[in-house]
C-alpha cells in the first residue's frame, strides 16, 4: 500500500522561537573527534543577505558510522540546526565526519523557499570531493566548487551559499 | 529555471512569482541529482526527554487559558508505504486567535495574548500518532499583494527519521474562503495534493463540551531508511 506525500510549504518568517533548540548549533556525538566549525553566509539573487533562514545539517560520526544518540543525550546526535543572523551568517560546531570525502548534508528553509533547498558542504580538498562517486553528475563541472568549504586556521571552514544568480550554489533534487 | 511545475508534482516549484519572496530566492540552475537513496539513511533518534508532556498542550502555557476556539489537533505521521513514522519529532507554531504571532518580527496591529505562545512539540507514538491541544489561529494580512490575507493555518515541522523525510508544511482549515487567494497554498500545482494540507473536522476526536476536534495526517517522503550499513 502506498500513500501520497504531504506537500511542502514555506517555513515563513516566524519560526525562530518554535524551532530554536538549546545548543542546537552544536552537533553532539557519542564519540570523540576533530572539532570543526562551519561558518558561512547566505546570499539571495540580489546579493542581499538571507537574514531569516534555518540551516540544518546531518552527517556521519567521526568513525564513519551513523551517529547514535547516547542514553544521556539531550538532543539527537549528529544533527545541527541554526538560524541565520541579520547579516545572513551562520555558524555550526561539529566534529569532522568520517569517510573519504567528509561532508555535511544541508537543508535550508526560509521565507520565500516553498520547499527546502538541499545541498552539501564538503570539508575536504577539491580532489577528494571530485573523487566522490556520489557527485558523478557534477564530473568536470566548475559548479562542484560551490560545495567545497575553504579550510582556514583552527578547524574553521568557510562556506557561502548563493541561492540564485552568479556563482549559484549547487542544490540537489531530493 | 525551476519555474515550471510538471503535472503530478507534489511539492511547489521554487519560483512561484505570485509569492513575491520566491523571486530572489529560487535557484535558477537545474537541480542536480544525487544517487538514489543518498538522503534515505537513518538519522539519530530524538531522546524521549527532549519533549515534555506539557509541550503538546498550547492552552496550558500561561497563567490562564488563551483566547480563542479550543481545539484538539491529532493525526498520524506516515511514510509513503503507509508505515507509521515512530518516535519522531513534530514541532508546530501558529498565530493567536487574533492573527498575531508572538514573534518580534510580527508587526500586525492585533493584540498579543499573554497566555499563548503558539509553540508546541511532540514525539509521535509507536503508531505514528500525535496529539496537540491548541486554539484555532486567526487569519492575518501580509505584504505580498494588495488586500493579501493568509488563511488560518498552523505551521508544521517534521524532523523525520531520515534526512529525506525532513518536511516543513502548513495545515489549513476546511472551507476557508481565503484559500482561494493564497499564493502559498496555491503554489502546490496539484489540486489533490493541495487538499492533503487541509485538516478535517472530526468532532469526536475533540473534547465534549470543551474543544473541537481536527484530524491531520502527514505523509513523509522515503520509505527505505535501512538499518545501519557502515
Amino acid at each position: 500500500m502506498t500513500v501520497e506525500r504531504t506537500p511542502s510549504q514555506t517555513v515563513g518568517p516566524f519560526f525562530h522561537e518554535a524551532l530554536r533548540w538549546k545548543d542546537g548549533a552544536r552537533a553532539s556525538f557519542g564519540e570523540a573527534g576533530e572539532r570543526v566549525i562551519l561558518v558561512g553566509r547566505l546570499i539571495d539573487g540580489a546579493g542581499e543577505p538571507v537574514a531569516d533562514a534555518l540551516v540544518e545539517t546531518w552527517q556521519l560520526a567521526p568513525s564513519g558510522s551513523a551517529p547514535e544518540t547516547a542514553a544521556s543525550a539531550t538532543k539527537p546526535a549528529g544533527f545541527a540546526r541554526v538560524e541565520t543572523a541579520r547579516d545572513g551568517t551562520f555558524r555550526i560546531e561539529t566534529l569532522m565526519p568520517g569517510g573519504s570525502a567528509p561532508h555535511l548534508e544541508v537543508a535550508i528553509q526560509a521565507r520565500g523557499l516553498l520547499k527546502a533547498l538541499r545541498t552539501r558542504a564538503y570539508l575536504a580538498p577539491e580532489p577528494a570531493v571530485r573523487a566522490d562517486p556520489g557527485l558523478a553528475a557534477l564530473a568536470g563541472s566548475p559548479r562542484l566548487l560551490t560545495l567545497v568549504a575553504k579550510r582556514e586556521d583552527g578547524g574553521l571552514f568557510r562556506w557561502d551559499v548563493r541561492l540564485q544568480g552568479d556563482g549559484e550554489t549547487v542544490f540537489f533534487a531530493a | 529555471m525551476n519555474d515550471l511545475s510538471r503535472p503530478g508534482d507534489i511539492d511547489p516549484p521554487y519560483l512561484y512569482p505570485d509569492y513575491r519572496s520566491t523571486r530572489l530566492r529560487a535557484p535558477r540552475e537545474a537541480l542536480v541529482e544525487l544517487p538514489k537513496g543518498a538522503l534515505d539513511f537513518p538519522a539519530a533518534r530524538v531522546p524521549a526527554g527532549f519533549v515534555h508532556g506539557r509541550d503538546s498542550d498550547l492552552t496550558l502555557q500561561g497563567a490562564s487559558a488563551p483566547l480563542g476556539e479550543k481545539m484538539v489537533l491529532s493525526g498520524r505521521l506516515l511514510d509513503e508505504s503507509a508505515r507509521p513514522v515512530r518516535r519522531s519529532l513534530v514541532e508546530i507554531w501558529q498565530a493567536n486567535a487574533a492573527g498575531r504571532y508572538d514573534h518580534p518580527g510580527d508587526t500586525h496591529d492585533a493584540p498579543l495574548d499573554p497566555n499563548f505562545t503558539g509553540i508546541g512539540r511532540v514525539l509521535t507514538d509507536d503508531d505514528g500518532g500525535y496529539r496537540f491541544v491548541t486554539i484555532k489561529p486567526g487569519a492575518y494580512p501580509w505584504q505580498n499583494h494588495a488586500f493579501a490575507w493568509r488563511p488560518q493555518h498552523i505551521h508544521f515541522s517534521m524532523l523525520g527519521n531520515a534526512p529525506i523525510q525532513r518536511l516543513v508544511t502548513q495545515m489549513y482549515f476546511p472551507g476557508d474562503p481565503l484559500l482561494a487567494i493564497d499564493p502559498v497554498y496555491n503554489s502546490v500545482p496539484d489540486e489533490k495534493a493541495r487538499a492533503r494540507m487541509i485538516a478535517s473536522l472530526a468532532l469526536e476526536t475533540g473534547i465534549e463540551g470543551i474543544a473541537l476536534g481536527y484530524r491531520f495526517d502527514i505523509v513523509l517522503a522515503g520509505a527505505h531508511a535501512t538499518p545501519r550499513e557502515r
